[in-house]
């Protein structure tokens, strides 16, 4: 990857908060996410890279809850698509539709 | 048991029963139950398109363009499909929250391996698109093959949704046309059935499902549990024996599955399905209600047993009023580590958030050192049952054990959380349990870390020897709770899974009656509660018996809570107090059968469980 001049690679280690893991539905948000956004972003995991805009990749890292991913960014956008996809990733979702007045009697 | 009648002969034909074909009559397969309710109607088979049927041509280069064209186009029109399917789910939509998934496969269709990877393959191999799309369905899926974990590896079936379409679109087939078109009363018979067919089913036709594959992760489990139709997955060849027009009945309660069955079969299971719609439709109101006796003297709390986090809900639907069984070993089993303290706590957590102010009992890791790969140094053990697992491996894990501890101390300031140790079979295992909580307790604390000081501790009564102690252990505990499938394993010397004995387990065994209630008189004895989490929990015949020897809480598969519920509501402390006297005077287990299956289709003429 050529890197234009001034242009770092953002870096940050996310860990899996959802009970189900980076399962179908967070991955495409996250390709859904980054749909919004220039930056160029790869997810690295046990040293496997894998494209941020591909649901098959990100499903085939088979990140499991709790697990650690890497996410690199570049481009101008790079600082917010990165705290975008840590809000998705360090997030777990099942307990948010809970909350969201999903809850029945006990 | 079935309550068959020949009360009426119907004799008329009926779209049910008029198709008395070609040989396969009466034909029973067995898969697994994963919806309840029985369906009868005609069979409608989704055809997939098998690797065999695929057409396969080795294409001229100058026709590359022109196939790569074809691709593109089908591929367009395969998520064009989609969106419109999605955009007719409105919020109403019985299965509006999965919809996402539709989203998933639209983007699996243009993904870069999937979408760039079959023109590649076209270009460089001279494929066809079908076969193509084809090599690169099989690339994708093996790549599945290898996940450990069973919800994403289950995945691949998504991209086997995905590519199916594209390639029937290749070829011209019109699958959708059947879906659309479905005559009343159709079983749904498929090889394994896509999120975006299952949604657009006319409901008021569809009355079960009969897939060949199976898992209770996949998409046709879930989905029809939230339509609330019977089905039956894991049939292996269902899609091979039927076909479209036959006669079929779908048994979801039990997972049978019956092909071109005879009048009488077809007689007998009208009737089930009756019983069972109206007897559902009362049962759930159950749920909600408290398991009071009759006479108002006897409140037994009910709970569920829990494997995985999941199943919170489902058991909060059936009236849980707690989780009496959380089986901790999933988050172990299947993996290379023991997971951390930070997954273990955020799970607990999350149950018992969910659950407060109603009480969650975790059991500790209770499995054989042979399960766990990362257990150091398991040596081989010819009796798995009777060597290290359970308590014992934790004990000589003391590191697994304690990170579990942690996490569980941790995660019960949120919620009202209950520790139960399993495998207790002598005094000193308890103290010993106990000085590795202390132990983690002071090490939270020199942390400054929030943790439950009070924490509940309670054992699982399954090893004969704690029975015979049970007046010893009950001064050093909360509480009790009565494993009853190792207990009747290790009591009666008995492998369940063993096909040649197995006849002999039985849980009104006289001697396992008599060890139950040396359990519960030692419970009242000092003042604990005694509660049961084995499967005898929820089987209704054993229920009388259960209120009589004053069990305080019953925890069991989330499905049997209404009709628990609805027993104990309808019958009084007396009877079953005298009841239990009777069956204690018996010698046989089959007198004890009797006894109580007499008296409970008196008790309980409706109601399909006799």
């Amino acid at each position: 990857m050529n890197t234009p001049k001034g242009e770092e690679t953002l870096e940050r280690t996310l860990r899996i908060a959802n009970h189900q893991g980076l399962h179908a539905r967070v991955a495409t948000m996250v390709v859904q996410a980054l749909q919004q956004y220039a930056a160029s972003v790869t997810v690295v995991k046990d040293g496997v890279e894998v494209d941020g805009r591909s649901v098959l990749g990100l499903l085939l890292l088979a990140a499991t809850h709790g697990a650690e991913i890497l996410v690199k960014a570049q481009g101008p956008d790079r600082e917010e698509a990165v705290e975008h996809l840590s809000r998705l990733i360090e997030y777990d979702d099942n307990e948010a539709a809970r909350s969201k007045g999903n809850s029945r009697n006990i | 048991m079935n309550m068959t009648t020949t009360k009426q002969h119907d004799q008329k034909a009926t779209p049910e029963t008029s198709n008395f074909n070609e040989g396969q009559s009466n034909l029973l397969l067995k898969g697994i139950a994963v919806s309840g309710g029985v369906g009868i109607g005609q069979a409608v088979v989704i055809e997939r398109i098998t690797t065999e049927i695929c057409p396969r041509r080795i294409i001229r280069v100058e026709e590359v363009p022109l196939e790569v064209a074809r691709f593109e186009a089908a591929v367009h029109a395969a998520a064009a499909r989609l969106k419109t399917i999605k955009q007719g789910i409105d919020d109403h939509h019985p299965l509006g929250e999965h919809s996402y998934i539709l989203d998933t496969h639209i983007m699996l269709l243009t993904d870069k391996m999937f979408f760039d990877g079959t023109k590649r393959l076209i270009g460089t191999e001279l494929l066809n698109a079908e076969w193509a799309l084809t090599e690169i369905m099989m690339k994708i899926t093996s790549a599945f093959d290898t996940i450990e974990d069973e919800y994403l590896r289950e995945r691949a079936r998504d991209v086997h949704f995905v590519g199916e379409r594209v390639l029937k679109i290749l070829m011209g087939i019109h699958h959708e046309s059947k879906i659309h078109h479905l005559p009343p009363n159709a079983i749904i018979v498929a090889h394994d059935l896509s999120p975006a067919d299952t949604v657009q089913l006319t409901r008021e036709k569809v009355v079960g499902f009969a897939i060949d594959m199976g898992g209770k992760t996949s998409h046709t489990a879930i989905m029809a549990r939230s339509l609330k139709l019977p089905a039956v997955t894991g049939l292996d060849k269902v899609t091979r024996l039927v076909q479209t027009g036959d006669t079929i009945v779908v048994d979801g309660s039990t997972g049978a599955v019956i092909i071109n069955p005879d009048p009488e079969t077809v007689f007998r299971y009208r009737e089930r399905r009756e019983v069972y719609r109206k007897y559902h439709q009362s049962l759930m109101t159950y749920g909600r209600l408290p398991a009071v006796t009759s006479d108002g003297s006897y409140t037994a709390r009910i709970t569920a047993n829990i494997e995985l986090v999941d199943e919170i809900e489902i058991a909060a639907d059936h009236g849980a009023e707690g989780i009496g069984l959380f089986r901790t070993e999933y988050l172990f089993l299947g993996r290379q580590e023991a997971p951390s303290e930070e997954e273990q706590y955020e799970a607990y957590r999350h149950v018992l958030s969910r659950y407060s102010p109603n009480p969650v009992t975790i059991r500790t890791l209770d499995v054989g050192g042979d399960k766990i790969a990362y257990s150091l140094n398991v040596a081989h053990e010819t009796n798995p049952a009777l060597g290290l697992r359970a308590i014992r491996l934790c004990l000589s894990r003391k590191e697994l054990f304690k990170t579990q501890l942690r996490a569980i101390l941790r995660a019960a300031v949120h919620g009202n959380c209950r520790l139960l140790l399993p495998m207790i079979s002598c005094l000193s295992e308890i103290h010993a349990a106990k000085a590795v909580i202390e132990e983690v307790k002071k090490e939270l604390a020199s942390e400054g870390k929030e943790y439950q000081d009070h924490l509940q501790i309670g054992i699982l009564v399954e090893v004969p020897s704690a029975v015979a102690i049970a007046d010893m252990l009950a001064k050093e505990v909360d509480f009790f709770s009565v494993g009853t499938n190792d207990l009747i394993q290790y009591a009666l010397a008995i492998d369940r899974v063993n096909e040649q004995v197995n006849y002999l387990y039985d849980t009104l065994h006289p001697a396992i009656l008599r060890l139950i209630r040396q359990i519960t008189n030692a419970g009242q004895a000092i003042g604990i509660p005694v509660s049961m989490c084995g499967e005898m929990a929820g089987d209704p015949v054993s229920i009388p018996i259960l209120v009589g020897l004053g069990m305080n809480e019953l925890s069991m598969n989330a499905l049997s809570i209404p009709i628990v519920k609805k027993i104990i509501r309808s019958i009084s402390v007396d009877e079953c107090v005298e009841l239990t006297r009777q069956a204690f005077d018996m010698h046989e287990a089959r007198e004890i059968h009797d006894l109580i299956e007499n008296w409970m289709t008196r008790r309980f003429p409706k109601d399909y469980f006799l």
